[in-house]
């Protein structure tokens, strides 16, 4: 069963990998074209203050200088995702909301004219109160941010299911707890860049993103200018984890700069401006409140959480919303309530986050662990016990099609011997599992499927043309490795045409965990319409049933007689001649409620499909400091067939660094609207040396809808490899934790409050 | 404006150029060479995003001046290669699938490089001891530590 496939399945080197190793990929920052300049923005001193005035006629006169502009010179359209969210101007012409927030900017020659042209922009300011947490924000009487968002709440969801009150009345136990987490910084390797070149009424633009044609549609609406005419195109992105999936001011600012100068401008941010002025990730507040029957099945949920929603609303209710559901998508539910606030503070703009919500997601998870305890039980008992399992309907409404999570759990407590290590727990040591499940794409509207279009030269050779866009997680090897099976040719042998919006259709893009599901599902039916044209072909040739045929290695071939064959490229170069070429167009889209909204209709199916995955961390702690660290970590993840395992792996050993690790080191620091560690010296991100010995286990499963039975891979563990460290931790030191990070102050603090244990 | 004139040697090709006496090596690769294999990603000397090979050692562009490699002779990633074969390291980071975004990569080859010249077979630790100086967001480093141990073992 396993050697069915030719590449699917297969440890395959990634097809962009070569040009990585050799330097030659090009991102942004790379780019240069006649007639290039350089761009610099003003940004805002002030957490809130009034624009009384912006003067750029100085910045004008600078020698060298050939464009500068302020809100004042776009068009003041307002952007958001949804209807009720169009509320950032991108460039403010009434107020300023955050510090680094874009004001003005200037394109020179070059960056050391334009950073002093930058130095002759006049602003006026009128200060205003400020509000920073948002908790503060919701009272009356706060500042308000936004008028159109009364006590600034920008979004709350709320979801109500069953009985809550009536069902935690009557749980034999019931627990509640307050949970904080610090947002953290993306810290994708490469900052922030955009060159956009204006000619002829056509824009070209280049940019790290997570959907082309998304961004598209947002630049086309702010510029006034038809969708065929604002083009992303293809280039190297150097992460993105969440943040690069929405359009960012400097999009609209090298645009301007570019129409107004006539020529190519390049905006490149520092390290800094990256951490303060592209997107930052939601600091969090949950209270977690649970209700168990005595044999440990969870009765009643009952949630609170808050969102510091930053300036403006960005991605809002999806944010608001899915911590929830990626928790509601792995555990059964009969009665629970959601409370989420998005909540406006004078802080930057934010965007969802790889490990998006990781205060409530470990929250739930070690209080869980602690009411197990009560009850006798273990985590993985209790796991075991409440988790969802194929077939079963999630609390809103979303119908699980295929589910590992069982699978998971086992796999991963056997290979860490949970269970013995949980039952006798060493001095200052602990282990933690960290359970969750990933929509494998959520609903975008028509946005939320792919098409693509493929065909074949008369060489043989395949052009494969897909909206799908890679951030470094391996998209692009992922389609072509998906065409190289069904087509029966090599994967050098196919030329990948994607995410450039001229060329290719409307695909969800990568933020929504749909490359695989949808994007590949696309290529794949796309393919399998050019394959059958082929095996007519073969069939006529060869002299034998449609069905006989197989593709393999450039060959088309009978099965039954395997000598007898032909090159595939005699087929196509055959179907030139009949005038009907070899090429195939082939769209996927998920069976998902439409109906469903984030906020006003928050049941029906979420997604075609859901992955799981299981964390397990085990952690040491220094009694003398505090210092947590990691020696071991091991992940479960289930999902469906991994098309590539190699970067499936990549993606798990990723998401430990980024989510796991960063439990015990990552987070933003403020001093009031003031970001205290925008760069790479202050904010640590986990290094070699800091990572624990990993362990990274696929459960392969076979989803019905998936391509070649693939789901999403990676995510999941994301989401949960933070619930594993910070359910260690609460292991080690014998009580729940309360904030995170787990930075020594305070776990020493956890094991003062935890009575009896010596130092 | 002053300029200063430095003589250096980049993959084996001499050059000879009149930079600003504060301009960095990293500036000078990237927009007066096309070397643009090193990025910028810090330009504080943070992340080695920007590590190129400098009479042997892996030093940060973005923290060197172009007058202080007068005379130097640097490796960058473009040079790597040689007679249109790939370095082992090039090959078992492909290999081993220590690539993500790429971004990270070119610093972490050189920075490698630079110790496989000088200890041929380093142990596992060795090399997460050394590859510590540079940032990776997408791995968790374990396929790059895997890669390197490779290379090691092919160019025995
Ligand atoms: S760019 Fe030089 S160390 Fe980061
Ligand atoms: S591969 Fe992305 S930073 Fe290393």
């Amino acid at each position: 069963m396993e050697n069915e496939f030719t590449t699917v399945g297969k440890r395959v080197v990634r097809s962009d990998s070569l040009a990585k190793v050799t330097g030659e990929a090009c991102y942004t920052a790379d780019i240069k074209l006649p007639g290039m300049l350089a761009a610099k923005v003003l940004r805002s001193p002030y957490p809130h203050a009034k624009i009384l005035r912006i003067d750029l006629k100085r910045a004008l006169k600078v020698p060298g200088v050939k464009a500068a502009i302020s809100g004042f010179d776009t068009y003041g359209i307002k952007w958001g995702v949804f209807r009720y969210t169009k509320d950032h101007p991108m460039l403010p012409t009434d107020k300023v909301r955050y510090i680094g927030e874009d004001v003005a900017a200037v394109a020179a020659v070059d960056e050391e004219t334009a950073l002093e042209a930058l130095s002759h922009i006049r602003v006026d300011y009128e200060p205003l109160p400020a509000v920073f947490d948002p908790e503060e924000a919701m009272q009356e009487g706060a500042p308000q941010i936004h008028k159109e968002f009364t006590n600034n709440i920008n979004i709350h969801v709320n979801i109500d299911v069953g009985k809550v009150d009536e069902a935690m009345n009557k749980a034999f136990l019931v627990r509640e707890d307050t949970f904080k987490a610090a947002g953290e910084a993306y810290a994708m390797k490469e900052p922030y860049a955009v060159v956009a070149s204006y000619k002829n009424g056509f824009l070209d633009l280049w940019m790290p993103n997570a959907g082309p044609h998304v961004r598209a549609k947002a630049l086309s609406n702010l510029l006034k200018m038809p969708l065929n005419r604002v083009r992303i195109r293809h280039i190297n992105s150097g992460g993105a984890f969440g943040g690069r999936s929405e359009v960012s001011p400097g999009d609209l600012i090298a645009s301007f700069l570019s129409i107004k100068a006539g020529r190519p401008v390049k905006l490149v941010l520092s390290r800094e401006e990256n951490a303060t002025s592209t997107r930052q990730v939601h600091d969090i507040i949950a209270t977690v409140k649970t209700g168990m029957k005595k044999d440990g099945t969870i009765v009643a949920k009952d949630y609170r959480a808050v969102y510091d929603g930053g300036a403006y609303s960005s991605t809002g209710p999806i944010a608001t919303s899915i911590p929830f559901y990626v928790y509601e998508e792995c555990y059964r539910f009969r009665n629970v309530r959601y409370n989420g606030y998005r909540v406006f503070t004078n802080k930057g703009i934010r965007g969802m986050y790889g490990c998006h919500g990781r205060a409530f997601l470990a929250g739930n998870e070690a209080q869980m662990d602690f009411m197990a305890k009560e009850l006798g039980m273990d985590p993985v008992e209790i796991r075991l016990k409440n988790g969802l399992t194929s077939g079963e309907v999630t609390a809103t409404k979303s119908k699980i099609t295929s589910c590992g999570l069982k699978e998971t759990i086992q796999k991963a407590s056997e290979k860490t011997g949970f269970k013995k290590k949980w039952a006798r727990t060493q001095r200052f040591k602990g282990i933690g599992m960290g359970c969750v499940a990933m929509m494998c794409g959520f609903p975008m509207g028509f946005r939320s499927g792919s098409s693509c279009y493929v065909k074949m030269n008369e060489d043989g050779q395949v052009t494969l043309v897909t909206g799908v866009i890679d951030n470094g997680q391996g998209n692009e090897s992922l389609a072509i490795q998906v065409a190289s099976e069904v087509l029966g040719v090599p994967m050098e042998d196919i030329n990948l045409v994607n995410a450039d919006t001229e060329a290719t259709n409307l695909d969800p893009g990568s933020y929504s965990q749909a490359s695989t599901f949808v994007g590949a599902n696309a290529v794949k039916v796309a393919c399998e319409n050019a394959r059958r044209k082929i095996v007519a072909i073969a069939a006529q040739k060869l002299g034998v049933k449609e069905a006989d045929i197989g593709l393999k290695d450039r060959m088309a071939y009978s099965r039954k007689t395997p000598d007898n064959k032909m090159r595939i490229s005699w087929a196509a170069r055959e179907a030139f001649f009949r005038g009907e070429p070899i090429v195939g167009t082939g769209s996927f889209f998920p069976k998902i409620d439409f109906e469903r909204e984030w906020v006003s209709r928050p049941w029906g199916q979420m997604a075609g499909t859901f992955s799981f995955g299981t964390s397990v961390a085990e952690v040491a702690i220094d009694s003398e400091t505090g210092k947590v660290s990691i020696p071991h970590f091991t992940a479960a993840h289930d999902c469906g067939r991994p098309i590539n395992p190699m970067a499936v792996e990549g993606q798990m050993e990723g998401s430990i660094q980024q989510a796991g690790v960063a439990t015990i080191m990552e987070g933003n620091l403020w001093e009031g609207g003031f970001l205290l560690n925008p760069d790479l010296l202050e904010y640590k991100v986990p290094l070699a040396c800091d990572m624990p010995d990993i362990e990274t286990i696929i459960v392969s499963s076979r989803d019905p809808e998936g391509p070649f039975g693939a789901k999403e891979g990676g995510l999941t563990i994301r989401m949960n490899a933070h619930s594993a460290v910070a359910c260690a931790v609460s292991n080690a030191t014998g009580t729940v934790f309360r904030e995170l990070p787990l930075t020594p102050d305070r776990v020493l603090n956890a094991l003062q409050r935890k009575k009896g244990v010596k130092r | 404006m002053k300029t200063m004139k430095v003589t250096f040697h980049v993959n084996d090709e001499k050059v000879t150029l009149h930079v600003r006496p504060y301009e960095t090596l990293l500036e000078t690769l990237r927009e007066r060479l096309d070397l643009i294999g090193a990025k910028e990603a810090c330009g504080v000397g943070a992340c080695g995003a920007c590590t190129v090979v400098v009479n042997g050692i892996p030093l940060r562009s973005c923290l060197v001046l172009t007058p202080e490699v007068d005379g130097a002779s640097i490796t960058t990633i473009e040079g790597l290669g040689k007679d249109g074969k790939l370095h082992p390291l090039q090959e078992a980071f492909m290999e081993k699938g220590a690539v993500q975004c790429g971004f990270c990569t070119s610093g972490m080859i050189l920075t490698a490089k630079a110790l496989l010249d000088r200890n041929k077979r380093p142990t596992k630790k060795e090399i997460i001891k050394t590859i510590s100086s540079n940032i990776c967001r997408c791995t968790g480093y374990k396929k790059i530590v895997e890669a390197v141990e490779k290379a090691a073992e092919k160019s025995v």
